[in-house]
């Protein structure tokens, strides 16, 4: 170890001690004193590390999380960075605070921004890189799928020996010969039929011969067995598959990968897949499968708290978060699948982190509402027009819908909707400021 | 319903960014305001574009990628669609659809990527700069306001015969430079703008839509489509 690297240590160390003592945080600010001091510090710090690095547009985090769980039914010693520290800084600082063992295997399970991933590679030559998907995302912030893509190959070019661990229902993961040893999962639950992806989907040109993909099916959006009918290019071979879904509810799913059972205490056909993502890594590191099923079957409340449930005067409201338009579409699949009246709260900001053109809710299929046993709709947010109007064009009429043009009215008429369960879809900022009034109010306790 | 148009959306499962689809849905929307149906249908690569059979046209923006495989197929449709434009076919194309009626664009890489030279603009790139942020134009003949959101590296330059959608009020339009933004060329209606245009427009998805029922039934009394009120959305 360099002189230079333990002078970075110790200063970044403090920094966290300091923070974590005295303020309740610090999760970037260690790393970016230590990355400052020694901007090659991620080789040092990571070497004793079996890394897997995981990375995607969406479901990262649930990923991640459950992965942990999966390997920390073998492994000791199983070292995550906390949710949203997945840039570069962030990730140093895992590594700085962590107390590895001394015998025996450390590994690390990082969640990475699809832009970071080179900075990770270019110090640490992880055991394997996880790729979930690769969706549109609000595109003021980020490129296109392409471009991301590439930036993840950039940081996969420095690791060729490193296994990668893919989504085989995703196209764009079949797209580019790689060196690497390659392992996909999917989904094989559907007898083949003949169709192509919804015209509003993005992802959909055969890379070989530039023509429109069909699918034997489809799982959601641009995934599932899909093929080229002009040149033949197809889904490559599942290592891990998953073979049949048996309960779908908004709280709750079950189904089987590879003839064995599982229970996920947490809804939605997205979650699926991520679950899938874990049972694959756990697999690859030989966990045995008595041991995933265990690890995924823990209704574990912090793993699954992203997508809370609060009782507001006898009300169970759900909220949603939503940035994307295929995230978007996912949860209004995951609350179609639920089997009581409901009420239906949208709020829309478009500040910097929720995106700020809100052009994406057009891309939402909100037209599968109207379909839906939904009581009452409500719509707030600073963008409030904006999905007001996106209701009625697709079909909610105006005796069905109330309005408010601030959070504090919208979260004082939750208690005056129709039904017990309440799903309310909110961006990044307009959950905050949601829970922000709730806690004032009472409904959520400070500090969760 | 009273009226039906056939509404071509070009491309429409190739290109379909930043919920450029809610253009078709509001015009579905207005249009039943109208007493009209839209059967709309796709018309995309190896497909012929057939000048008489459609009453609107919808041409959206996508990604490079795409945007490149289009450049080549639409070359096949250039004439169909020209003989379209030229006979007063309405049509609205945004951000990559606007740039493949012109001459043609320069893409990421500065590559020209060649349009159908039906309208007389072509585009450029600028280097790591784009537009991005809400923007507003007025039209000067006809005093319309329009509000949308435009995310753009190109910069388009109109031709002989082009006149601006709007004159930018505040934002950067079609090139930053001389204040333009959009085209008007005798029905087509092209634009930067997303957000999407006729979502938060909606006085110029009722034009759109007048004109072709004008087009289709010349002979129809349409004072109560003329009438309609449009409310504010945004």
């Amino acid at each position: 170890m360099s002189f230079k690297s333990t002078i970075a240590k110790m200063a970044g160390k403090s920094s966290y001690w300091f923070l974590h003592t005295f303020r309740s945080g610090g999760s970037s600010l260690p790393g970016k004193i230590t990355t400052r001091l020694d901007p090659t510090i991620l080789k040092d710090l990571g070497k004793d590390y079996d890394v897997i690095v995981i990375t995607g547009t969406n479901g990262k985090t649930l990923t991640t999380a459950l992965t942990v769980k999966v390997l920390r039914q073998k492994f000791d010693h199983v070292l995550t960075n906390p949710t949203g520290s997945n840039m570069e800084q962030g990730i140093v600082t895992t590594f700085l605070t962590d107390h590895k063992s001394k015998n025996g295997k450390n590994i690390a399970i990082l969640e990475v921004d699809e832009a970071n991933v080179i900075k990770v590679t270019q110090f640490i030559k992880p055991l394997a890189f996880v790729f979930t998907n690769i969706f549109r995302d609000q595109m003021d912030r980020y490129g296109e799928i392409y471009t991301t893509y590439q930036k993840i190959l950039d940081g996969v070019k420095l690791a060729p020996e490193a296994t990668i661990i893919a989504n085989g229902d995703m196209p764009i993961f079949n797209s580019v010969k790689l060196p690497n040893p390659i392992v996909y999962y999917g989904f094989n639950n559907q007898p083949d039929g003949e169709m192509k992806a919804d015209p509003n989907t993005d992802g959909v040109v055969c890379p070989v011969c530039q023509h429109i993909i069909h699918y034997k099916f489809i799982s959601y959006s641009n995934q599932g067995k899909y093929y080229c009918p002009n040149c033949g290019w197809h889904r490559p071979d599942l290592t891990y598959q998953l073979t049949q879904i048996t309960k779908l509810t908004p709280s709750l799913s079950k189904f089987f990968i590879d003839a064995s059972n599982f229970t996920l205490h947490i809804g939605g056909l997205y979650n699926v897949y991520n679950a899938l993502a874990a049972y694959s890594v756990g697999k690859f590191m030989g966990v045995p499968t008595s041991s995933i099923q265990k690890a995924l079957n823990d209704p574990d409340e912090r793993v699954f708290g992203r997508q809370e449930q609060i009782n507001v005067d006898g009300k169970e409201v759900t909220i949603v978060l939503v940035k994307n338009p295929v995230g978007l579409n996912q949860v209004i699949d995951m609350v179609g699948t639920e089997t009581e009246p409901f009420s239906f709260v949208g709020l829309l900001n478009a500040n910097y982190a929720d995106g700020i053109d809100t052009s994406w809710i057009w891309d939402g299929n909100f037209e599968k509402l109207t379909q839906m046993n939904i009581q009452q709709y409500m719509t707030g947010g600073e963008r409030y027009k904006d999905i007001t109007f996106r209701l009625k064009v697709a079909g909610v009429r105006d005796e069905q819908l109330w309005t408010y043009d601030n959070l504090k009215d919208a979260v004082s008429n939750i208690k005056n909707l129709p039904t017990t369960k309440v799903y309310v879809f909110a961006t990044y900022t307009a959950m905050l400021q949601l829970r922000k009034q709730l806690t004032s109010e009472g409904y959520i306790k400070e500090g969760i | 319903m009273k009226y039906e148009l056939n509404v071509a959306h070009l491309y429409g499962d190739l290109l379909n960014t930043y919920g450029d689809n809610g253009n078709l849905l509001a015009l579905k929307y207005y249009a039943k305001l109208m007493d009209t149906d839209l059967d709309i249908q796709i018309v995309s690569l190896d497909e012929k574009f057939d000048p008489n059979a459609w009453d609107v046209v919808f041409f959206g923006g996508g990604q490079d990628y795409e945007q490149t495989i289009v450049s080549k197929d639409i070359q096949g449709k250039k004439d169909d669609l020209t003989d379209y434009i030229e006979d007063g076919g309405p049509m609205l194309a945004i951000c990559g659809g606007y740039q493949l009626l012109g001459h043609y664009y320069v893409g990421a890489d500065g590559e020209k990527i060649k349009g159908i030279g039906a309208l007389d603009h072509y585009t450029l790139s600028q280097d790591d700069n784009r537009f991005i942020g809400d923007i507003v134009i007025k039209n000067k003949e006809t005093g319309e306001v329009y509000h949308g959101f435009e995310n753009h590296n190109g910069k388009t330059y109109l031709g002989k015969g082009e006149r601006p959608l709007g004159e930018v009020e505040s934002g950067n339009g079609n090139n930053g430079e001389d204040n333009s933004e959009g085209v008007v060329y005798k029905n087509v209606y092209g634009s930067y703008f997303h957000g999407p245009i006729l979502t938060r427009n909606g006085e110029l998805a009722k034009k759109i839509l007048l004109t072709a029922l004008k087009r289709k039934y010349p002979n129809a009394d349409l004072s109560s489509q003329e009438q309609l009120t449009i409310k504010p959305t945004f």
